[in-house]
């Protein structure tokens, strides 16, 4: 057992020891906590940047068709590598790329894919009635509220060739159905088309 | 047997008595009921959907070129497959109607107030859960519905402005619907939303243990009569006595109205008539009649609402201890759900 000692006036902790103890604790448990706050955020941040995706889409340009061989008014229905069908219309005959537009079959909406209706001279959305004219512009349903248009690609002509730029791989590849791989030609460059598709 | 028995209980010490004192929680008498007893309908169907999920992912192999067929070993060629996937298939439709009729019940009796808010919050996240655990399910078959649904429904997190793109490209690994996704979609499904679920369904059961069930008083009642029955056994086999039912309802269910295959993926051609789960019928009709940001930032402000009530009630009884706001908003917003519900539902498109 110890023995009692009285404690003298030098042993007892004073009101400022107090404080700078309290005061070393708090730092030090706000060190601790931010360190820890950083590591693990530093963490959680690695596993946000990993699960999202480490590349774009690789894009290429792919040849569609000789720009003499399409006239004011003429279309044709172009598919991509990776299946998307793209309708490609010239409007003007200036000579460069700005007379053509191609535009995407997917809804601007919420992705999914329209299909010319010739009865109403109009791309329908089947998901939520959107309805596009024939550039491409949203006449009813959320994508004519929002003013929306269906997406258009790239056009480049070279040469008097016309060039489109289109995703070169993706799902479609591999999971796109014969039918729609049937039309592929070498010679395109790995697109198909279709001409007269809009009438 | 004695020894054994003592082994145990020199490790583990815990007896009769103390089980007793854990489960004798009071339970008030109105939960004699079983329409009192939706809250343990959700929990029952979650450990249902639990191991038919276990069982099903023996089979279920989740990239583009092998879901649809795994699935449709499951369902025509593994003993007893069908009905696994019946099981599971409408357990999510029955608890998302449970879930949904025990916040109802909850709302319309107004058992989220003080001091029971944060419970309700807890709620909330559990029925938003329920439906996102509805979705990727619903998106694993990879039929021409289901994929198209996933197409959508990622696309309306594009509609959410500024970070919308990314929250769209992490959902679905990439800038469209990728072999990334499924992969995704069934982490999300199998690992990460029952876990979660199963954490948050834990706290909603302490948060319930911790102040009790919401006490009711009836003008029928007899004054006499005890008011509150122990959990166990009395409550206990009540609960057991709805489970036996609801797996006879799910055998039923499974069989007379088994699940189906419809016709795979094709990510170039969107069905003529596409729709979802009846359970997102109500966003989906909101999606078409309003613009894509609209639309999702009201349901959103809707979700919010939702989220926020028992503080908002909170607010509104303080200036007028008498309105029955909360009821009238009830019954309007039931009203909505099943109108655009029904509404969706009778048209093709």
């Amino acid at each position: 057992m110890n023995a009692h000692t009285p404690s003298t006036p030098h042993d007892q902790p004073d009101a400022s020891s107090d404080d700078r103890r309290g005061f070393l604790s708090k730092v030090t448990s706000l060190g601790m906590l931010a360190g820890l706050g950083a590591s693990y955020g530093t963490a959680a941040a690695y596993a946000g940047r990993y699960l999202y995706p480490a590349r774009p889409r690789a894009k290429a340009w792919m040849y569609v068709a000789r720009v003499a061989d399409l006239g004011v008014g003429a279309s044709l229905r172009y598919t991509t590598p990776g299946g998307e069908k793209v309708a490609i219309a010239r409007q003007a005959q200036t000579g460069g790329p700005d007379d053509f537009v191609a535009l995407s079959s997917t809804c601007p909406h919420l992705g999914c894919q329209v299909h010319w209706e010739s009865q109403n001279q109009r791309f329908f959305c089947p998901c939520h009635n959107g309805a596009f004219d024939k550039s491409g512009k949203g006449i009813s349903g959320p994508p004519g509220e929002a003013g929306q248009s269906l997406p258009r690609y790239p056009l480049k002509s070279e040469d008097g060739l016309l060039y489109i730029e289109v995703p070169v791989e993706n799902l479609d590849v591999a999971q796109a159905p014969a039918a729609a791989r049937e039309g592929h030609d070498p010679c395109l460059g790995g697109g198909a088309r279709d001409e007269g598709a809009l009438a | 047997m004695a020894s054994i028995t003592g082994w145990i209980r020199e490790r583990v010490p815990l007896g009769p008595e103390q089980l007793r004192e854990l489960t004798n929680e009071p339970v008030p008498n109105h939960l004699k009921k079983w329409w009192w007893c939706l809250g343990g309908t959700p929990a029952y169907l979650f450990v249902v959907q639990i191991v038919t999920g276990i069982l099903l992912a023996f089979y279920y192999k989740p990239s583009p070129q092998t879901a649809y067929e795994s699935v449709r070993y499951i369902t025509e060629e593994a003993s007893f497959g069908w009905f696994i996937r019946g099981l599971h298939k409408w357990a999510a439709t029955l608890m998302v109607a449970a879930v949904v009729l025990h916040q109802m019940r909850v709302y319309f009796t107004g058992a989220y107030r003080k001091p029971r808010e944060l419970n309700w919050l807890v709620g909330m996240c559990l029925l938003l859960l329920t439906l996102i655990v509805g979705f990727t399910g619903y998106s694993l078959v990879y039929e021409q519905l289901s994929y198209w649904g996933a197409t959508v429904g990622a696309n309306i997190t594009d509609s959410v402005p500024v970070v919308g793109v990314y929250m769209k490209e992490l959902l679905l690994g990439g800038e469209v619907y990728g072999e990334n996704t499924l992969s995704r979609f069934f982490i999300l499904h199998a690992a990460v939303l029952p876990v979660t679920m199963a954490a948050l369904i834990a706290v909603h059961i302490t948060l319930i243990r911790l102040q009790g069930v919401t006490e009711f008083h009836f003008r029928d009642e007899d004054p006499k009569k005890a008011k509150f029955f122990n959990f166990f056994p009395d409550h206990l086999l009540t609960e057991l006595s709805i489970g036996l039912v609801l797996m006879i309802l799910l055998s039923v269910l499974a069989t007379v109205l088994p699940a189906e295959m419809g016709p795979k993926a094709d990510p170039l051609s969107t069905p003529e008539v596409i729709k979802p789960e009846w359970f997102f019928y109500v966003a989906f009709r909101w999606l078409k009649l309003f613009s894509g940001t609209f639309a999702v930032l009201s349901m959103g402000l809707v979700v919010f609402l939702m989220y926020a009530w028992p503080f908002i009630d909170a607010q509104i009884r303080k200036w007028n201890p008498r309105s029955e706001a909360s009821v009238w908003i009830g019954i309007v917003g039931a009203l909505a759900i099943i109108a655009l519900t029904v509404w969706e539902a009778s048209v093709a498109h």
